[in-house]
């Protein structure tokens, strides 16, 4: 592990009885976990490679139990970890030795839909795509999708404010989510938002979403709902060159079309999802366009046209358009399986995820085949072309002594690239402890002393998912003194990770 | 009340600076076309920004575009119409309501109000749109939130807090947002005469469908009765207006259109309105146009209410009915415009005690002065939500030296 995380507190391990027992009380039965083997699922989120036992595993069931266990480990200083259903990519829900691993795994209800104000209550350990299934009888969804979300909790999906394939045209989480009930580190439950299309005061809500489990603990979300589109229909386009592909996203764009879903694959990429699922991806491009319309019949078809024409004009040497929904899930199933399909052909692989302005693409593709050469690891790209959301894939061996490091090495090197080109270390993902040490790539210290302030406002302890996101952490009172000057650490006796 | 024009956002900082320094709370202003919305401002002093109104970056392929805080709104729509471009939360023009001079507005105090126009049922509000801002806190620094690309979760959202903060959190001296494709062509439906709580209804149906509404209105006919404009045009005396918006590639408007007559056919027969006809009417939605400073109305305090949309109808029927005063339905019911008879706390409780029963708020967007002084302005939060509010509001500006006392009585934040 070359991530460093704080430093156990010795004197909360040597309560661990204690604390154990106590919890008991608040969670009785099977809600409290406190062996080796039966935490050891615990251990892990999404990004396997970091693994750390938590003291204690708590699993309530309702608000009450989630307050009750939060104020007393309030109370007593002990740091809290909250987990969805653990598919995490950037480390957020990882355990800390001493603190408590919350689970909201039994908040499983669906307690209300609502199709008159097209909203829907959920406890948040409900499935991202379980919602879309309640309502679709309706003929109704729930706008994004992250690949995940056959697994992944909407409680999850609002602590890292999931994207996925639809996020262009139907935003993130944070465009889908109307209110939640939330309980504070103190213990008091708090109701933000609700059916309403606006919160009254601050937009909490907001800054909740992807907020990474570090401001409180979700009980309860209420999200917005949308009627299906009447039909979808995909493109499948090969270009010669990554630029040919690019510009023909850009054209597609400026000609005001917005498509339901906008993904490019590089040819590393094709070849792997080709072997894997044998969609039909044409093997002699070197970029593969997924282009998706989807709404009233008319305008998809009318726009199948238009696209088919802006990608002639770019320089398209293949193009497939589908003609039954069958044919259009097969151009999609090698993309949604781009990544198990890499899995097959490297016995290890970290997956980075960056956002770029659209217009460097080729630009940093460039830049990352010589860093791919520099640091002697193959790269395979997958992108959210329509949003500049990349994903490249950094192949690698862990029994191979070096190259986990070099692998790290290479996606920190991309990650700092996104930034210098004018993007953003994370589009989908979040910073967690993956991106933790590179946020002052994007933000000055300043910029970060200002979030954990707003953390103080929600957590003036820091007892609620430290180590993650800040590269550094800071005391509030600390945080609140006037006049800190630009550029200096203004508190160099605290410790960095 | 001294005033002080900055140039750009060093300024900014040197002032902030200078007013925590000597303890002179500031207000913040673009145009000042929205200074009397919220509490009366224990502030003594003006910082002004709209010599900060650049355009910084505008990418259309990108999707976004950068300016300084004090950009005018007009000029900035108008350049991002010339690459066929909207922001699609369609912001309102405070001019006509409000009564003050026609297209003023810079981004950033459009940002800062978090005001948004009839599309915010389907394309998000203001907070939706805004990507990235530098800002000048209260502590006198300046600060980066979020970024120049449209889908990133780096760090935590601090755009979304300052959208709708009223300018007292920080003072905005940059901000990048979303724009996009504006619609090809649009058509909007017309029904005729349907009280309020079967517009309602009508409106909740025409945003279930499939057809892609991307506007649900409602506007009484006794409002109409004192307008002018698009408005006018369409209106007979005394008959209530039921607006239904579809917008995108001509042939699919015009086809979605048809289909949802048919669909509403139990609510009347709909007129179809086409285009310029049709973005004029909205824009008249969007400005609250019945309700003008220049009408009838003109003493009449007007409150911006937003509830569960399907409540919308009830609500709205039993104020109008209570009071003698109008209401206008948007976003299908989930935003209602009420503009009340002159009442010496402007029918605060009265309206709060509604609203709060169907777990809506409401904000007083204009009132006189001695009604702003006795009452609440911004619906008034559980006590726990307000003191998490303050210590936002702390943790960005400690010494509440930004617009003291603007969205809370008794000046406190």
């Amino acid at each position: 592990m070359t991530i460093l995380m704080p430093e156990p507190d010795q004197s909360v391990l040597a309560r661990r009885d204690e604390i154990i027992a106590a919890l008991r009380k608040i969670v009785p039965g099977e809600g409290v976990i406190s062996s080796a083997a039966e935490m050891k699922p615990y251990e892990s989120d999404g990004l396997m490679a970091y693994r750390q036992p938590p003291m204690v595993v708590v699993l309530p069931s309702t608000t009450k139990q989630v307050s009750e266990v939060l104020r007393y480990c309030h109370q007593n200083g002990i740091k809290v970890v909250p987990r969805g259903s653990g598919t995490s990519l950037s480390g957020g829900a990882l355990p800390l030795a001493d603190g408590v691993l919350l689970g909201l795994g039994k908040f499983k209800r669906i307690r209300e839909i609502d199709f008159d104000n097209r909203a829907v209550v959920v406890e948040p350990g409900v499935t991202n795509l379980a919602i879309s299934q309640a309502v679709d009888h309706a003929g109704f969804y729930y706008a994004p999708d992250p690949s995940s979300q056959i697994a992944c909790s909407i409680g999850g999906n609002i602590a890292e404010n999931s994207g996925g394939v639809h996020c262009l045209k139907y935003g993130m989480t944070t465009n889908n989510v109307l209110g939640c009930e939330i309980v504070l580190m103190t213990g008091e439950i708090l109701k933000i938002g609700g059916k309403a299309a606006e919160c009254a005061g601050y937009d909490l809500m907001g800054v909740i979403t992807g907020s990474e489990g570090l401001l409180g603990v979700i009980t309860e979300v209420t999200v917005r709902i949308l009627r299906k589109p009447e039909t979808a229909r995909a493109l499948m386009i090969g270009f010669q060159s990554v630029e040919a592909a690019g510009q023909c996203v850009a054209d597609v764009i400026s000609a005001g079309i917005i498509p339901g879903g906008m993904e490019m694959m590089d040819k590393p990429a094709i070849h792997a999802a080709e072997a894997f699922v044998h969609a039909g991806y044409p093997l002699d491009v070197e970029a593969l366009l997924i282009i998706e319309l989807d709404g009233p019949q008319v305008e998809v078809d009318e726009l199948i046209g238009r696209v088919e024409a802006i990608a002639l004009r770019c320089g398209s040497t293949t193009c497939q358009i589908s003609t039954s929904e069958q044919q259009r899930l097969l151009f999609w199933s090698g993309r949604k399986a781009a990544f198990p399909a890499v899995g097959r052909i490297s016995p290890d692989y970290l997956c980075m995820d960056g956002t770029i302005p659209r217009a460097q693409l080729p630009l940093v593709l460039r830049r990352m085949n010589e860093m791919s050469e520099k640091y002697g690891l193959r790269v395979a790209n997958v992108f959210h072309a329509g949003d500049g959301n990349l994903h490249p894939l950094i192949l690698y061996d862990a029994n191979k002594p070096g190259e986990q490091d070099a692998a790290e090495a290479f996606g920190a090197d991309i990650l700092k690239l996104c930034v210098e080109v004018g993007g953003v270390l994370t589009g989908e993902h979040g910073v967690g402890i993956e991106k933790r040490d590179l946020m002052p790539e994007m933000f000055s210290d300043i910029d970060l002393n200002q979030q954990q302030r707003l953390k103080c406002a929600f957590d003036s302890e820091g007892l609620l998912n430290p180590g993650k996101v800040f590269p550094t952490l800071h005391r509030c009172a600390e945080l609140g003194r006037m006049h800190v000057h630009k550029g200096q650490l203004p508190f160099p006796d605290i410790p960095r990770f | 009340m001294d005033t002080l024009k900055v140039r750009d956002a060093q300024e900014v900082e040197d002032a902030v600076r200078a007013a925590i320094a000597n303890e002179q709370p500031i207000e913040i202003v673009g145009h000042g076309s929205k200074r009397t919305v919220g509490q009366l401002m224990a502030t003594n002093a003006v910082l002004e920004l709209s010599a900060l109104n650049a355009v910084t970056a505008y990418e259309p392929n990108e999707l976004i575009i950068t300016v300084q805080a004090g950009a005018p709104m007009a000029d900035v729509l108008s350049l991002i119409d010339s690459k066929n471009q909207q922001f699609a939360f369609e912001p309102m023009d405070t001019a006509a309501l409000l009564g003050t001079t026609p297209g003023a507005g810079t981004v950033a105090g459009m940002i800062a109000a978090g005001l948004a126009g009839p599309r915010r049922i389907k394309a998000g509000g203001a907070r939706d749109h805004l990507l990235g801002a530098n800002a000048v806190s209260g502590f006198g620094e300046s600060f980066k939130a979020g970024g120049k690309v449209v889908k990133n979760v780096t760090g935590y959202d601090l755009c979304k807090l300052l959208a709708g903060s009223w300018g007292t959190l920080a003072v905005m001296t940059e901000v990048t947002l979303k724009v996009t494709p504006r619609p090809e062509s649009e058509r909007t439906l017309v029904l005729r005469g349907l009280g309020d709580v079967v517009a309602n209804k009508a409106m909740t149906a025409a945003l279930g469908s499939p057809y892609d509404v991307t506007g649900a209105a409602q506007l009484p006919g006794s409002a109409l009765r004192t307008t002018g404009g698009a408005l006018a045009e369409i209106a007979q005396p005394d008959q209530s207006l039921t607006l239904l918006r579809l917008e995108g590639i001509t042939s699919s408007a015009s086809h979605r259109a048809q289909s949802l007559r048919t669909a509403l056919k139990s609510f009347g027969e709909a007129d179809l309105i086409e285009d310029d006809a049709s973005a004029a009417l909205w824009r008249a939605v969007r400005d609250v146009e019945p309700f003008a400073a220049a009408g009838p109305r003109a003493l009449w305090p007007v409150w911006r209410i937003v509830c569960p949309p399907a409540a919308g109808g009830a609500l709205g029927e039993q104020l109008s009915r209570e009071s003698g005063g109008e209401v206008i339905y948007d976003w299908g019911g989930g935003l209602i415009w009420a503009a009340l008879p002159p009442a010496t706390d402007g029918h605060a409780k009265a309206l709060r005690q509604r609203v709060e029963k169907i777990a809506g708020h409401a904000t007083l967007i204009r009132g006189s002065e001695a009604v702003r002084a006795g009452i609440d302005v911004f619906q008034p939060q559980p006590a726990g939500l307000a003191a998490l509010g303050s210590r936002v509001k702390r943790s960005f500006d400690p010494t509440n030296i930004l617009n003291r006392g603007r969205m809370s009585r008794g000046s406190a934040t």
